[in-house]
């Protein structure tokens, strides 16, 4: 079983192989037809003619398009994406080092966007019928059209700014020592022990994850409450009606996890929008995330660092997607067969 | 025609949205005469002046000033200019180029329709968002170029979705009809094709400007939209985010103004899709 799995997986991704060089040559174009110099750029603003052209001959920038792109791509596959222009360090590494703190604000969101979806959901469906029932629909559509970006904002205003009850800037708070160990602050501060961090650490991170949850939790619930309206037409909850069981126990028990799986695969395709989702809401709580480092590279058109972080969005898209993919022939025996 | 306008109309929801959509609409296109200040006009000796409701709000400022001493009011007036100019330029062009792509894909099928599926495939494996920020750092800010970051992203939106209703019409009788009839390919897809996909469309349209509403706001808020000199929503957001404790109002009111906007055009959407959507009205629901 776990065999399948894995091979599964990984024909996927060898499938995604094809894609992924296109993107790169994609981003490589848009960003090489910039009326920028990236040589000039990573040079004082005295240097001479002459050096700024040695200095393109170094970067590769004198060669046709093609040849500069086979360059790069040589250089990226051994995790060498050139220097940031700004910062004068690798970009691969800043990359690396602000990856954790977004892959960790992603999965809060996640874990937050999934509790709310389903309650929500079920909740819903609990309304059927009654005179409160448009009411709902109506808030739920209205939920719908407010994106992560209008709800980063509204809680920030309303519990960072009115009731100033929770922090909104930064990872934790300033003056607290950040341990390093394997990048995931929280993780890492319950490694050396420091309680303080880590409860920083959580408070801050409320109000990012809970603004992303809350924007990609709407979908998850309108998709479980007609789900779950598919699956009360089928005969097995009439047969169970019949034998006399409670609605809570045909809900819970028998209608829930047939109508789950659909929910399932669109949490997963919801899991993809969401990371990328991280870039507003990281720049506007200031958190110190991947996002935050991608608005900063387009600010000062520092094209080897929007090429890495564009291209590890890209990555980490791709694999959620592939994966989810997987998981979702793995979960669902119809069509395992094949 | 007619018939199918009257039956929109009597939709409670459509009109709600449709009123919403009309007021803001005209914020904006008589913003010269509606705003009392030019929205670029300072006023260094009055800045961050509260709203009229609050102690030492300055009547002739009703909504207060921003850092600058300039007039709220008539920022977010001419915000809503911006915000509109995007919304329906971007879904007009993203809607032409989704349509056309997935009209030829549909209908013809095979090499046509592979080559433009995966090319599909490949633009949407881009998060919009770091996509629209790759192609404003290519083009530069402005609102021309805002509009073309939006088409160049969000024309996939409409030809995935375009593409299988045109897979679906095209098994129709009176296409082959239309066919045997002597119709061009031309003509079938013109005459016969795209009138059927035309709710779809409708709806389809009135969703998009709502995201490019949102994404217009997204771009001017991190500094890549519009321009510093055309008043945005999202850049008077930015503004007030850096002094969010002396004016909270400032941050408030451009928040409220998106909120509305994007409603708007998403229960128009909605709306619309539950009463041109043939099978839903069939079925009573």
């Amino acid at each position: 079983m776990t065999a399948t799995v894995v091979t599964l997986i990984a024909r996927r991704l060898l499938a995604a192989i094809p894609t992924l060089l296109i993107v790169s040559a994609l981003l490589f174009c848009v960003l090489r037809v910039l009326p920028v110099d990236p040589a000039a750029m990573s040079l004082p603003p005295n240097a001479t003619i002459a050096e700024i052209e040695a200095k393109r001959r170094e970067m590769g920038l004198d060669r046709p398009l093609p040849q500069q792109y086979a360059i790069w791509l040589r250089g990226a596959l051994h995790g060498d994406f050139g220097q940031s222009i700004q910062f004068r360090r690798d970009a691969a590494a800043l990359v690396a080092a602000t990856l954790p703190a977004t892959v960790q604000l992603a999965v809060a969101a996640m874990v937050i966007a999934g509790v709310l979806g389903f309650g929500g959901g079920l909740v819903l469906f609990r309304l059927r019928g009654t005179v409160l029932e448009p009411l709902a629909d109506l808030v739920s559509i209205v939920l719908l059209s407010i994106p992560e970006f209008l709800w980063a904002l509204i809680l920030l205003f309303v519990f960072g700014v009115v009731l100033r009850v929770l922090p909104f800037t930064g990872e934790v708070a300033p003056g607290l020592p950040l341990p390093h160990i394997t990048g995931f602050l929280l993780i890492d501060s319950l490694l050396v022990g420091r309680f303080d961090v880590f409860a920083s650490a959580c408070l801050h991170l409320i109000l990012p994850a809970v603004a992303l949850g809350l924007a990609f939790s709407p979908t998850t619930m309108r998709v479980l409450r007609s789900s779950l309206f598919d699956v009360y037409h089928e005969d097995y909850i009439t047969q169970a009606r019949l034998r006399g069981l409670s609605e809570r126990q045909i809900l819970l028990g028998h209608a829930l996890k047939n109508a789950v799986l659909p929910t399932l695969t669109l949490a997963g395709v919801q899991f993809g929008i969401l990371f990328s989702g991280t870039l507003l809401v990281e720049v506007i709580y200031s958190y110190p995330g991947m996002g935050n480092l991608m608005v900063d590279a387009v600010r000062n058109a520092d094209l080897p660092l929007i090429q890495a972080v564009g291209l590890t969005y890209c990555i980490v898209v791709l694999l959620i997607n592939t994966t989810v993919d997987s998981l979702y022939v793995v979960l669902n025996p119809k069509l395992r067969i094949r | 025609m007619a018939n199918v306008l009257a039956h929109c109309l009597r939709s409670p929801r459509v009109l709600i949205a449709l009123g919403m959509v009309l007021s803001i609409g005209a914020c904006a296109i008589f913003a010269g005469s509606l705003a009392p200040h030019d929205p670029g006009e300072q006023n260094l000796l009055s800045i961050l002046t509260p709203p009229i409701w609050q102690t030492g709000g300055d009547p002739s400022y009703p909504l207060g000033t921003d850092s600058l001493g300039r007039d709220v009011l008539s920022r977010l007036i001419y915000g809503a200019r911006t915000a509109l100019l995007v919304a329906f330029f971007a879904s007009l062009g993203a809607m032409i180029i989704g349509t056309i792509l997935a009209h030829f894909s549909g209908y013809f099928g095979g090499a046509v329709d592979w080559i433009i599926g995966r090319a599909v495939d490949v633009w949407m494996s881009f998060p919009p968002v770091i996509l629209s920020l790759i192609l404003m750092v290519g083009l530069g800010i402005g609102l021309r170029n805002v509009i073309l970051a939006i088409v160049l992203v969000d024309w996939t939106r409409f030809c995935r979705v375009l593409r299988s209703e045109v897979l679906v019409v095209r098994r129709n009788d009176y296409v082959a009809a239309a066919r045997l009839l002597g119709f061009t390919h031309w003509q079938t897809i013109v005459r016969e094709i795209f009138p059927a996909t035309l709710p779809l469309l409708i709806t389809l349209v009135s969703l998009e400007m709502a995201i490019a509403v949102v994404v217009e706001a997204i771009l001017s808020f991190v500094g890549l939209g519009v321009g510093a000199n055309q008043p945005a929503w999202g850049q008077m957001i930015a503004d007030a985010r850096q002094y969010v404790y002396q004016s909270p109002w400032n941050l408030l009111l451009p928040i409220i103004a998106i909120f509305l906007t994007v409603t708007a055009f998403n229960l128009l959407g909605d709306g619309l899709r539950r009463t041109l959507d043939v099978r839903l009205v069939e079925t009573g629901r």
